[in-house]
């Protein structure tokens, strides 16, 4: 028995290096950060006294930011679909291997339970768009009546959040052609990522919906006239600290996750070695590092932990870091997983 | 382990880019530190009321000349390869003025403009984007400029060359001179700044040693030993570390397979020197493509940067592993030799032999492979059926059919004009 090595350059054996562009990527950090919005507002729900009537940033703004940023994300993910006409067809099956068919229609719960969560306390946040729409205040009064269906919300978009987080990775991760994707650690990692640029979002929406006096006077004019134009109540800038301490966790675990993730690599078959250099020290090193590990999760740590200790003021910089940081793990994954190959072995 | 570590291989261009953001992080971190963020402190220079920027510029600049001077005559950098901008005299006098002229009117340099800007200051951004705009208006008018910016050409120069004087006297020298600036730069501050000396400063009036008068000496003494200490390029002596080349020829680690350049040549690699040390006349009449011609009387440090992967070869083994041994003493870390030399090429490489019609499959594959290489190199393979026949009786499984043979020869380099006679001589030298 002789063994022969075969060059393989035929696509359909091994698909072109880079059928993923800009969507995927685009939708994954999206999908993402709405996963952990949806967390951070069913945990704030959840947990806030009932009847409790206050404008909070995690239950009403959060979501209402998550709706429009998940449609962003649906689009990039329309616009990368071969077959655009055939989308409906998602709807008529569902197919509990494929993690495809679970997250178009975790997707289609997605909304629904965002929009609840935001209705909540809708009225105290935009008291003129409730003036407006008494429908609202009528939505809002009802359920804030009935404790235990806020508290179903608010299970729900924690249970709808975590799958949405999870299932991004375990998307990638089922494509066994790519073994750079091929970790469990992947979900919880994108899980977590989601997490902490959801909760850096809302830090940096609490911080520029306060009143600065070093701000830029175009900026301060913009923000003030869009909050005449709701009659919005400032929301609870109380909540600052347990974000910042939050985003410092998920950061820290996602840290934790990357390694565990490079380590399993590292310790399994040489295309998986090889699938895991690429990030540390092949052709995505560079972005890998300065973008994902320095920019993206060390500095806005030092930062933060420096916010929390009242030592420097608590400004956008660490969630602008956080934000780039995330979209650049997701691209630097797509890129560099698409890249990596089982037939390094046979080259060999 | 020798630095300059990018030079020698220790990581990547990938990683040089991260050792680079983490190096311009810290050097931004600590310009923004000493307050240089700021426009007024570096106009103040030009008002001796406080001399801040010369001094930490001044300090850094002869740290690393006393480090690297240091570093290199201990054996632990190479001089030769650390970058140096070669020298344009009129360009850069022209260019300098320019760059003077934004100085002045901005407040910054470049560096500073980056952490002016990176602070949030709008004058720094403003600069920043100016600086922008020049190099893009540099890049669209360089074709208009381009002869200018090419005249009074000089090569690299440092200053040992240029003057004459040795290197280390010139490092004394240059740090004295620091020295005497900042005790200058202090008195000027007291006099048009009306700043006392600091305490700890150098000309403060107390005689104690403190940490600025501690390091202040400790650069002199270094300087006062580099004085004395002769050049810091290595020159033509070498020593050897015998244990260390036994190791790496006891372990072949010093070769290079016939058939493995053979590869390295069709894959088009351009990250070795394939090095011919026969005599002219004999390269002239052979030598394999991409070789360049160093006859063994002439080689000598210079011929190749330190950090090049040197590939020897001459007819035999002998007159390549003298070469590999010489550079091996001389620091040239990947320096290796074609085993068997050019006769093991030609019995390899340019014209393999047939194997027994039965022969396992597996050397009827390798052949056919051999013979596509053989034929890219222009030789044939010796008394062979062409490739495609070679068929295997019935007895053997059939040979794979979808086997490409070479990834097909598509690099450029050139099939010897002059193939050498079919018949090669025997003459086998050992290594």
């Amino acid at each position: 028995m002789t063994e022969y090595t075969v060059f393989r350059d035929n696509p359909g054996i091994d698909p072109a290096l880079h059928a993923w562009g800009w969507e995927i990527p685009i939708y994954l950090f999206l999908g993402g950060l709405v996963a952990g919005l949806m967390i951070i507002a069913g945990v704030r729900i959840v947990a806030s006294r009932p009847r409790e009537r206050q404008a909070m940033v995690c239950c009403t703004i959060g979501p209402l930011v998550g709706l429009a940023l998940l449609s962003l994300g649906m689009l990039a993910l329309f616009l990368d679909l071969s077959h655009k006409i055939q989308v409906w067809r998602l709807y008529l099956t569902f197919q509990p291997s494929s993690p495809m068919s679970w997250g178009s229609w975790i997707l289609l719960l997605v909304y629904p339970a965002l929009l609840a969560n935001a209705l909540v306390h809708l009225p105290e946040t935009a008291p003129a768009l409730a003036r407006r729409v008494p429908l609202l205040v009528t939505i809002s009064d009802f359920l804030l009546a009935r404790s235990r269906i806020v508290a179903g919300i608010g299970l729900a978009n924690i249970i709808l959040g975590v799958s949405l987080g999870i299932y991004t990775g375990i998307l990638l991760g089922s494509l066994g052609a790519r073994p750079l994707w091929s970790s469990a650690v992947l979900g919880p990692l994108f899980l977590f990522s989601g997490l902490s640029t959801a909760a850096t979002l809302l830090h940096a929406i609490l911080i520029m919906g306060m009143r600065d006096e070093e701000r830029p006077a175009f900026a301060d004019f913009l923000i003030s006239s869009l909050s005449r134009l709701t009659e919005a109540r400032a929301p609870d800038a109380s909540i600052k600290p347990a974000l910042t301490i939050a985003d410092n966790s998920f950061l820290t675990i996602e840290l934790g996750l990357l390694g565990l993730l490079l380590l399993g690599h590292l310790s399994s078959t040489e295309a998986h070695q090889q699938a895991a250099a690429l990030l540390t020290v092949g052709p995505w090193a560079a972005p890998f590092w300065v973008f994902v590990i320095i920019l993206g999760i060390l500095v806005p740590l030092f930062l933060q932990t420096l916010e929390l200790r009242n030592l420097i003021r608590h400004t956008l910089a660490p969630s602008l870091l956080v934000l780039l940081g995330g979209l650049a793990l997701r691209f630097i994954l797509v890129g560099a997983g698409q890249a990596s190959h089982w037939s390094v072995l046979v080259s060999n | 382990m020798m630095a300059p570590f990018y030079k020698f291989g220790l990581f990547s261009e990938e990683m040089s880019l991260v050792v680079a953001f983490v190096t311009g992080i810290g050097f931004g971190f600590f310009l923004e530190r000493a307050g240089f963020g700021n426009a007024r402190m570096l106009a103040a220079q030009f008002y001796f009321r406080d001399l801040r920027v010369l001094k930490v510029m001044f300090t850094a600049i002869i740290t690393a000349m006393v480090g690297l001077f240091m570093l290199s005559r201990l054996g632990y950098v190479d001089l030769s390869l650390v970058y140096l901008t070669p020298t344009f005299l009129v360009p850069q006098i022209v260019g300098g003025l320019i760059l003077g002229v934004g100085f002045i009117i901005g407040g910054y340099c470049p560096g500073t403009s980056c952490v002016s800007a990176a602070t949030g200051r709008l004058d720094g951004m403003v600069y920043l984007a100016g600086m922008i705009g020049g190099l893009v208006g540099f890049a669209e008018l360089y074709p208009l400029i381009e002869k200018f910016t090419k005249i009074t050409a000089l090569g690299k120069v440092t200053l040992p060359q240029f003057t004459g004087i040795p290197y280390g006297v010139l490092v004394f020298a240059v740090v004295l001179m620091a020295l005497c600036a900042f005790m200058a730069a202090e008195w000027a501050e007291q006099k048009f700044g009306g700043k006392a000396p600091g305490k700890g400063a150098l000309l403060e009036p107390v005689l104690k040693l403190t940490p600025v008068r501690g390091f202040a000496l400790a650069l002199l003494g270094l300087s006062f030993i580099a004085a004395f200490a002769g050049s810091p390029y290595r020159g033509h002596a070498a020593s050897i570390d015998t244990r260390e080349l036994a190791l790496s020829a006891g372990t072949k680690a010093d070769h290079v397979s016939c058939t493995e350049l053979a590869d390295w040549l069709i894959e088009g690699r351009n990250d070795f020197l394939l090095v011919d040390v026969r005599d002219a006349k004999d390269f002239a009449e052979y030598h394999i493509p991409g070789a360049m011609n160093v006859p063994l009387a002439t080689l000598s440090a210079d011929f190749a940067a330190r950090n090049e992967k040197v590939v020897f070869y001459s007819d035999g083994g002998i007159h390549s592993a003298q070469a590999w041994l010489l550079l091996k003493a001389l620091g040239f870390k990947s320096s290796y030799m074609l085993f068997g030399g050019l006769e093991e090429w030609k019995d390899t490489v340019l014209f393999p032999k047939t194997p027994a019609a039965n022969a396992p499959t597996k050397e009827q594959v390798d052949f056919a492979r051999r013979a596509a290489v053989a034929k890219h190199f222009g030789g044939t393979p010796m008394e062979a059926m062409p490739a495609a026949a070679v068929s295997t009786p019935s007895a053997q499984p059939k040979p794979v059919p979808a086997l490409t043979p070479v990834p097909a020869p598509v690099v450029p380099a050139p099939a010897p004009a002059n193939a050498p006679a079919a018949a090669p001589k025997k003459r086998k030298e050992g290594c």
